[in-house]
């Protein structure tokens, strides 16, 4: 509900100046592609695999309608030239900053380094694997390949929203550690590495503990080689959820 | 208690003396001095733990309800967006009569939101989402008259506020602070809708004050006034809190203090003529509108009784005011804020560096919502504290220079939450004579909703979860709670009907009344 209050007021402060699609794109796209677009809770637009092969209004689409099953949410409030100005600065963002390079390495061996560390425990491809994390279906798709890398090697570095740790303990003194899935000044809902959901009323808890670490651990002692064909591997991943409607996919927007 | 049909008609006399008539909620703020407090004690700390739902009546308008329902003899008034009324029996919930407004086909509106209703005489009085004052008559709910206070222009005035009956005037003002508007307070005769005065809030070259603003930039200098004021009967004299300049976050283009923006403005409620005003935040940089309930409280003042008038202002400041000269006499920050170093002996912020919006971005506490806002607070008659809603937040402000353009907002910027820490919220007591807290107790999320309180001992309030609550007052003590299913962002009030205590509190579509069992 917070975010989608603020998603909310960032929505309503559409552009003061018409003739800057810069600032159309500061009021509504800095605050998850951050403030000149190279990204952050969002993908980085300069980097962005959706630059090749869209059009401006396949770009239009994705920015009215949103992305379905993804963070993307829709900006119907933009329309006309203000649409126009703001395709033209993502444009322009593209020739700004570092050029998409291809990811480099063995992306069939690096599929066995995913099976190999058990990446399944916790995250799901298509329907294998775990709800725990985030899944990895389009993860090749929505994010650039150094935010994967620092979120394999250095899982704190951001963690999303969605998936905060938290470590209660009960009055018996049972200590239990998992994923926010929701939190009010009475009672919090936790999501458990076991599958199961854990709830609890504060007033039954002796302690809540907001954890500052990722619950992900950081794989920073991988080999080189198998770390860039893990990425080799993420970066194959594009593929569809089931609540990407069929419209936005024949676009071939993932 | 057997109530006639004369004795639902209000008269001024009657709206002078409101807090006489415990059963009843005649204006928004509940009595004209805005302390949200009822002299009702069946409900109270023993028993607050039995209150149950009595009734629920749905407005059929989806999303959260800024109403603050009147209650006149057995009668609730309440409101809901887009220009709805209801007149409902206040002990069963059971509908009376029920208007929509219809505007002019193709009017797409900036907020329609609606906060309530006034009363006086056989009529109700209620502000549209396209600024018009509408008085409609108290038994059907028909129009009986309809006043523009602003010509339409798509994306540009717009009203959401309860109006305020004073003596046979009706007193509104406009909102539009991020639209380039220019801010006034109007006031309408009650019987014909007339217009007898407005008060420019913001004054152009040559009048007093005008020299605060560079160049025209008073044309379009905001200062909107979206909250309903107090009104002193004795001193004759209405309080009225006015909103940001425009554009909101760049002051480049507006230098000067701005007046009267984020000022509170002392009128004379019969010609509309100021008589002092106070400048809480002068050339503000970060929508810190002086909305909130401008208090009015008779204390002992360092030992002597004096007429005072208290606000927690968004910046983050406790004010306490002298409401007969507008005299600075008190101002200490209730919560953690990092852009003045204090305040000067005459009241004025001492500013720290690195708080303004630059291109770059300054994180600055408190964020744009600021550290108190228009929630209603409360003052308890018994306890002697003042109960207000605090909200923790901090924000990263940026700056862009604005080119104006009619319909389209006028920010100048961009302002994004921090993300390194979560916001959080407090329900406060607070002693208005020394500023310091006495209890809080912690919501999980930054709050929207305001407090009431009661002789029972209790303050009600609610949070962003849903919850509505109910606290000792004395304490902080949370004695009761029942999460309603919706954020709440309005005010509980309370009232009898046929000596029966009633809490009602709007909750998404619903209106939801409370009492214990019978």
């Amino acid at each position: 509900m917070h975010r989608a209050l603020l998603l909310l007021f960032v929505s309503v402060l559409s552009a003061q100046d018409p003739n800057s699609g810069k600032a159309i794109f500061r009021s509504n796209c800095a605050f998850c592609h951050g403030v000149t677009g190279v990204g952050g809770r969002g993908p980085s637009l300069i980097t962005a695999k959706i630059s090749q092969g869209t059009s401006d209004a396949d770009l239009k689409t994705i920015i009215r309608k949103g992305i379905a099953g993804t963070s993307m949410p829709a900006f119907d409030n933009l329309e006309g030239d203000d649409l126009d100005r703001l395709v033209a600065d993502i444009r322009s963002l593209a020739g700004s900053g570092v050029s998409d390079t291809p990811v480099t390495g063995d992306a069939k061996h690096g599929a066995e380094v995913y099976a190999r560390s058990a990446c399944g425990a916790c995250h799901r491809v298509g329907n294998a694997g775990s709800d725990y994390g985030p899944a990895l279906t389009r993860i090749g798709g929505a994010r650039s390949s150094e935010y994967i890398r620092q979120s394999i090697v250095e899982p704190s570095a951001d963690i999303p929203p969605d998936y905060e740790g938290v470590t209660i303990v009960t009055a018996q003194g049972q200590k239990l550690t998992g994923v926010r899935v929701n939190e009010d000044t009475f009672s919090i809902q936790l999501r458990l590495q076991n599958g199961r959901f854990g709830l609890f009323k504060k007033s039954d808890l002796k302690s809540v503990t907001y954890e500052k670490k990722s619950l992900m651990p950081s794989y920073e002692e991988m080999a080189a080689t198998d770390l860039q064909d893990l990425l080799a591997y993420l970066d194959t991943l594009r593929g569809s959820v089931a609540a990407i409607d069929d419209a936005t996919r024949a676009k071939g927007i993932h | 208690m057997a109530v006639s049909l004369s004795g639902q008609i209000v008269t001024a006399d009657r709206l002078n003396n409101a807090l006489k008539e415990q059963q009843n909620w005649l204006t928004y703020w509940g009595d004209y001095t805005g302390i949200h407090h009822r002299d009702l004690k069946q409900i109270n700390t023993e028993n607050v733990k039995n209150l149950r739902v009595e009734w629920i009546y749905q407005t059929g308008e989806a999303g959260s309800n800024e109403t603050t329902p009147l209650v006149v003899d057995g009668v609730m008034y309440v409101t809901a967006g887009r220009g709805i009324a209801m007149a409902l029996d206040a002990q069963t919930g059971r509908e009376l009569w029920r208007y929509k407004y219809a505007p002019p086909v193709g009017r797409n509106f900036v907020s329609s939101v609606n906060r309530g209703m006034a009363i006086l005489g056989s009529n109700v009085y209620m502000v549209t989402p396209d600024s018009n004052l509408l008085a409609l008559d108290a038994k059907t709910g028909r129009v009986v008259w309809q006043s523009e206070m602003a010509p339409w222009v798509p994306g540009v005035h717009y009203a959401t506020l309860a109006p305020l009956v004073v003596k046979d005037k009706v007193i509104v003002g406009i909102s539009g602070g991020e639209q380039g508007v220019r801010g006034f307070i109007d006031a309408y005769d009650a019987a014909s809708g007339k217009r007898a005065w407005r008060f420019w809030t913001v004054p152009l070259k040559g009048e007093p004050g005008g020299d605060t603003w560079l160049g025209d930039s008073a044309q379009r200098g905001g200062g909107p006034v979206w909250m309903t004021g107090t009104y002193d009967p004795k001193l004759n004299l209405t309080y009225w809190g006015v909103g940001n300049p425009g554009p909101d976050l760049y002051g480049d283009v507006r230098k000067g203090d701005n007046l009267y923006s984020c000022s509170l403005v002392a009128l004379d409620p019969d010609t509309g003529k100021l008589t002092w005003h106070f400048q809480f935040t002068p050339h503000d940089l970060h929508d810190w509108d002086a909305e909130e309930t401008p208090m009015l409280l008779d204390l002992d003042w360092r030992g002597k009784p004096r007429k005072l008038v208290v606000q927690a202002n968004r910046n983050a400041f406790f004010y306490v005011l002298d409401r007969e000269t507008g005299e600075f006499l008190m101002g200490k920050p209730f919560e953690r804020q990092t852009w003045a170093k204090g305040l000067d002996d005459k009241g004025r912020p001492i500013l720290q560096p690195n708080a303004e919006p630059t291109p770059e971005g300054n994180r600055v506490c408190p964020g744009l919502a600021g550290g108190a806002n228009w929630m209603a607070p409360s003052y308890n008659l018994d306890t002697k504290l003042f109960y207000f809603p605090v909200r923790e937040a901090c924000d990263v402000f940026y700056s862009e220079p604005p080119v104006y353009v009619a319909g389209k907002p006028y920010w100048g910027s961009v302002f994004r939450g921090a993300t390194d820490e979560k916001e959080w919220g407090l329900l406060k007591a607070l002693d208005p004579l020394t500023g310091e807290t006495k209890w809080d107790f912690r919501y999980y999320r930054a709050p929207w909703a305001g407090t009431l309180s009661t002789a029972g001992g209790l303050v009600f309030s609610g949070d962003e979860d849903g919850y509505l609550m109910a606290f000792d007052a004395r304490t902080g003590k949370n004695l009761w709670k029942l999460n309603t299913g919706n954020r709440l962002v309005s005010a509980p009030i309370s009232y009898l009907v046929n000596g029966k205590q009633y809490i009602t509190m709007p909750s998404g579509g619903a209106i939801l009344t409370f009492a214990l069992p019978d």
